[in-house]
């Protein structure tokens, strides 16, 4: 039985956008991490994990107004700085060496990530509620929707505006663009190109914590295995959007999260798969993906 | 340049001795079971290191193409009660027919894009296997899959004793280990390694390399459906867990935990890992959260950043060393 309602289909539109803006922030740091060291970091689910868990933390630890914030902003600086360790003491030893051992100690980070969590917090789903000032719901003309879910699409949007902005206006990101275009002249020009590396991997680390925290109070319970979930969906909308490409991630983010919503109007259990035939069906026509510069072999 | 097509006399005598080695494996394991659980995983891993290796493609769909052997096999064997052999070759065949329609997706993007699409089929064929309920059981899974006789017309051999069961993975192992190992060795083979150190350079001398990168990638899950088949009869059941990427994650971590550049480095790999995660296991306050998980995890970087050629090439590196030692020495000694 469906029953479809113009309501009903606007406020799925509405949490398939909510749901891509969240992936795409995620994907933003992927696409970062990419287009820097060339690798797909397996282990970029694990750190939004961290970060949800980072947020539960904070919210029992401290007891002040606003303590779900104060957790955010904690996961972000604490994430990054995972990803400094991870980048410093990993990844900067396996410079010059075939790309597929790269990505192979991401995924052996993804394992050590996920299953320490599970070992400390154990495996038991741990409940994070929205914070109190923002639960309820808004009114959009024709539907309600959660006032928590609008909150974090535009701060996610806001975010990833940001992190483009520094990327492609700040003298910062010329610095980091010029490391991915052509890190040998850059590095003749006196910029110290293993350091833009290490900063570029926090940046990625820092936002999959926050997309984590931002996630958190929306996943019915954490358990350590929220990041192979979302992971997937987070290659999916990278590739799609194209590889290292920020405006793309958001694009490829929207779109997936719209067709995931509607496929699940029709067939809830459809709704993981529709997203791995629209990838296919996009890389069939463009293989650089939506707004990926055209991939030279 | 005409290579021989029979087997050379050292080939035979290598072949002997592996058999010899892997036979003794099942006395000085703890269970004859884990010894040819060991023997079954290596299959799929084999066929990981046969891509990673030999074409340069790494594959994170092997778990995938594994369920399907198990699935065809087990459902053969539960529910119409077929021929055993009938059945784990049936789960080679349906394997086949899925890797080719997944090989001709994936094989046509290099590198990164390879080892997403791969992991992409793998979830998209976990899927069907989790909704296919008239067919797979869903979360259920396929329960009462009989190891019983293989039935040879005039004789027949009783599989369920732990002992013949060995020796019949055993027998199949070796078949699959010596037939890649002469694959390798082929002109086929050498196309697949010159394609991997420059598939331009392969280009210009005119080999379609769309083609032999396809046809390396259905041997290879052909060999993870045999595994499956095989596993279906270990197990005596096949959960959709099987299918999950968990699964061939586990695959690369045996692949790289043995070695990638040699076939023996799938035994040592998926020898290792499941003597580690059985020995872990044992442990409680490890089996709790799964961090056996964590401490193979660590190992794996461990391996991954400073031994990459796995425990196989690790071994042999010092062996080579010593080995100049030795000769040093005794050179030394005779001037």
């Amino acid at each position: 039985m469906i029953s479809l309602s113009l309501a009903g289909l606007l406020s799925q539109i509405f949490n398939g956008i909510q749901f891509g803006v969240l992936v795409a922030l995620l994907a933003t740091g992927l696409s970062l991490i990419f287009g820097m060291l060339g690798i797909i970091n397996f282990a970029h689910g694990s750190l939004y994990m961290l970060g949800a868990y980072l947020v539960w933390s904070v919210v029992q630890v401290l007891d002040i107004p606003g303590k779900f914030w104060f957790g955010l902003v904690f996961s972000f600086i604490f994430m990054g700085f995972v990803g400094f360790i991870i980048e410093k003491f990993l990844l900067r030893r396996m410079y010059g060496q075939p790309v597929v051992y790269m990505i192979l100690i991401t995924f052996g980070l993804l394992l050590v990530i996920q299953q320490g969590v599970g070992m400390i917090y154990g495996t038991n789903p741990l409940p994070l509620g929205i914070p109190p000032l923002f639960r309820g719901e808004v009114s959009l003309g024709l539907f309600k929707y959660p006032l928590y879910y609008l909150i974090t699409m535009c701060l996610g949007l806001i975010v990833i505006f940001a992190v483009w902005f520094f990327i492609e206006r700040s003298t910062w990101g010329a610095i980091i663009r010029a490391c991915a275009e052509d890190p040998e002249t850059a590095s003749t020009l006196g910029i110290k190109t293993v350091n833009v590396y290490t900063l570029t991997f926090a940046l990625g680390a820092a936002l999959a914590g926050l997309g984590g925290g931002l996630h958190a109070p929306m996943i019915g319970g954490l358990q350590h295995t929220i990041g192979g979930l979302i992971i997937l969906v987070c290659f999916i909308v990278v590739v799609v959007g194209g590889m290292g490409s920020i405006r793309g991630a958001l694009l490829a983010g929207i779109i997936i999260g719209i067709i995931r919503g509607l496929a699940g109007l029709f067939w809830a259990p459809a709704s993981e798969i529709v997203m791995f035939i629209a990838m296919g069906i996009i890389l069939g026509f463009r293989p650089q993906g939506l707004l990926g510069k055209k991939i030279i072999t | 340049m005409r290579e021989k097509s029979q087997p050379s006399r050292r080939e035979w005598l290598s072949f002997i001795i592996t058999a010899i080695i892997l036979f003794f494996l099942q006395p000085i394991l703890p269970s004859k079971m884990m010894a040819a659980e060991i023997l079954i995983m290596a299959l799929p891993t084999l066929a990981f290191i046969l891509l990673l290796g030999y074409t340069g493609q790494l594959n994170f769909g092997t778990g995938s193409l594994f369920a399907v052997g198990a699935y065809t096999a087990g459902i053969l064997l539960s529910r119409y009660n077929v021929h055993v052999l009938v059945a784990i070759v049936a789960g080679v065949v349906i394997t086949c027919i899925v890797a080719s329609v997944m090989g001709f997706f994936c094989i046509r993007q290099g590198g990164l894009i390879f080892a997403l699409l791969t992991l992409a089929f793998n979830q998209i064929i976990w899927f069907v296997i989790f909704q296919w309920r008239s067919l797979t059981n869903g979360a259920d899974g396929i329960w009462g899959i009989k190891r019983t006789f293989i039935d040879f017309g005039l004789f027949s051999i009783d599989i369920r004793p732990s002992f013949n069961f060995y020796i019949l993975v055993l027998i199949f192992f070796l078949l699959t280990f010596f037939f890649v190992k002469r694959l390798i060795e082929s002109p086929f083979g050498k196309v697949l390694q010159g394609m991997r150190d420059s598939e331009l350079r392969a280009t210009a001398i005119g080999f379609n390399i769309v083609t032999y990168k396809w046809v390396a990638f259905v041997i290879s899950g052909m060999i993870c459906g045999l595994g499956g088949a095989l596993f279906a009869l270990h197990q005596e059941y096949v959960g959709e867990h099987l299918a999950s990427w968990v699964t061939g994650g586990e695959i690369v971590i045996m692949g790289l935990l043995g070695g990638t550049f040699v076939l023996q480095g799938a035994v040592i790999g998926s020898g290792v890992f499941i003597f580690l995660s059985d020995l872990l296991n044992r442990f409680k306050f490890l089996a709790m959260g799964g961090g056996w998980l964590f401490i193979l995890g660590g190992v794996f970087i461990v391996v991954v950043m400073f031994f990459k050629g796995g425990i196989y090439g690790g071994a042999e590196g010092i062996y080579q060393r010593l080995k100049g030692k030795i000769l040093i020495f005794w050179a030394s000694d005779k001037i």
